[in-house]
């Protein structure tokens, strides 16, 4: 136990990894009930080992290993699900358990940013382009992945090497914070507008630059737009 | 009172899933929500790095990273309108002959 104790993580997200390959998309009447029962033994089995690993002894979080493991599940299933609507719809639950976590780590701005701008905004957005541009029936390259294990595997392994590279040095305590009296939005506001005046302003230039590109980009023009409609019909015909 | 490294596992780990599923699905939206996720394990990743500096770099950091986000999802679909009225499917495979 004591020579294997380091290597517990890689395992454990190797079996997560073997979940994520049975739950992939792999043809029309396959369903994930396996490769769902395999990642959630292996969520358990990390929350478990980062208890162990992280907190010997120490008190144990309730909120971040429920809001950990409903990111970890809800992004699996994200990245499996065969119909677009559901995936995006459970990106949406990664958002709020990442909002979550967010709140644990006294980001209290940010979490409701995350909130409002990404699952109120982005992901309405990638809703409603799914209901614009999607083809009747269940397509086959919905429900087929994509040489699932070559992709696995290579997500392993970096994966493996991102967390080893984490868990394999010693962390100290975390610095106090500089102001506890101050709102958390207050700080973060105090800091965008003194330190990051420059990179602001630069955004707000690059949000104006992307909301003339999209524009641009999926503008219809009349007279190309209706050749190149007309030959794709013809094409599917 | 939790430390970063479980954060940051946490966010390696969303990270790998949102790789996973970019690399293997077919249908370009969902490779995009694929990145919105690989974006949320980065989020994560960066507020619990700051939380453990003490400062609040971290949280500039990823509203920025915000930003980015939003423009980027913005762009993203819009090219994908476009390459959708080319073919008339969201099939990636269609573009088959970028790869020469």
């Amino acid at each position: 136990m004591g020579l294997l104790a380091g290597y517990w993580l890689y395992g454990i997200i190797a079996l997560g990894a073997a979940g994520l390959y049975l739950a992939s998309p792999r043809g029309r009447e396959r369903s994930a009930w396996a490769g769902g029962i395999v990642a959630l033994a292996a969520v358990a089995l990390l929350l478990v080992e980062l208890a162990r690993r992280f907190q010997p002894g120490g008190p144990i979080n309730g909120y971040f290993y429920s809001l950990a493991a409903v990111a970890i599940l809800a992004a699996g299933r994200v990245v499996t699900h065969p119909r677009p609507v559901y995936a995006a719809l459970y990106l949406v639950v990664v958002v709020l358990a990442v909002a979550g976590l967010l709140l644990l780590l006294d980001a209290e701005f940010l979490a409701a940013a995350l909130v409002i701008i990404y699952a109120g905004a982005i992901l309405v957005t990638y809703v409603v382009v799914i209901m614009l541009a999607q083809q009747p029936g269940a397509p086959q390259y919905d429900w087929q992945a994509r040489e699932p294990a070559a992709a696995v595997t290579g997500s392993f392994v970096l994966t493996a090497a991102i967390a080893g590279a984490i868990s394999n040095r010693t962390w100290s305590s975390p610095a106090a914070v500089r102001s506890l009296t101050d709102s958390n939005t207050l700080a973060v506001g105090n800091e965008l507008l003194s330190t990051y005046a420059v990179a602001l302003e630069l955004a707000g230039v690059l949000l104006l630059v992307a909301i003339t590109g999209a524009i641009l980009i999926a503008l219809k023009r009349p007279g190309s737009e209706a050749s190149s409609a007309s030959a794709s019909r013809e094409d599917r015909r | 009172m939790t430390e970063a490294p479980q954060y940051m596992v946490v966010g390696a780990i969303l990270f790998g899933l949102g790789l996973a599923g970019f690399l293997s699905r077919r249908n370009l939206i969902v490779m995009f929500l694929c990145t919105e996720v690989m974006l949320q394990g980065v989020l994560v990743n960066l507020v619990a790095l700051g939380r453990q500096t003490g400062n609040y770099r971290g949280q500039a950091f990823a509203m920025f990273l915000l930003v980015i986000a939003a423009v980027e999802a913005a762009l993203a679909l819009a090219l994908v309108i476009l390459l959708f009225r080319r073919k008339g499917t969201l099939d990636a495979e269609a573009w088959r002959t970028l790869r020469g």
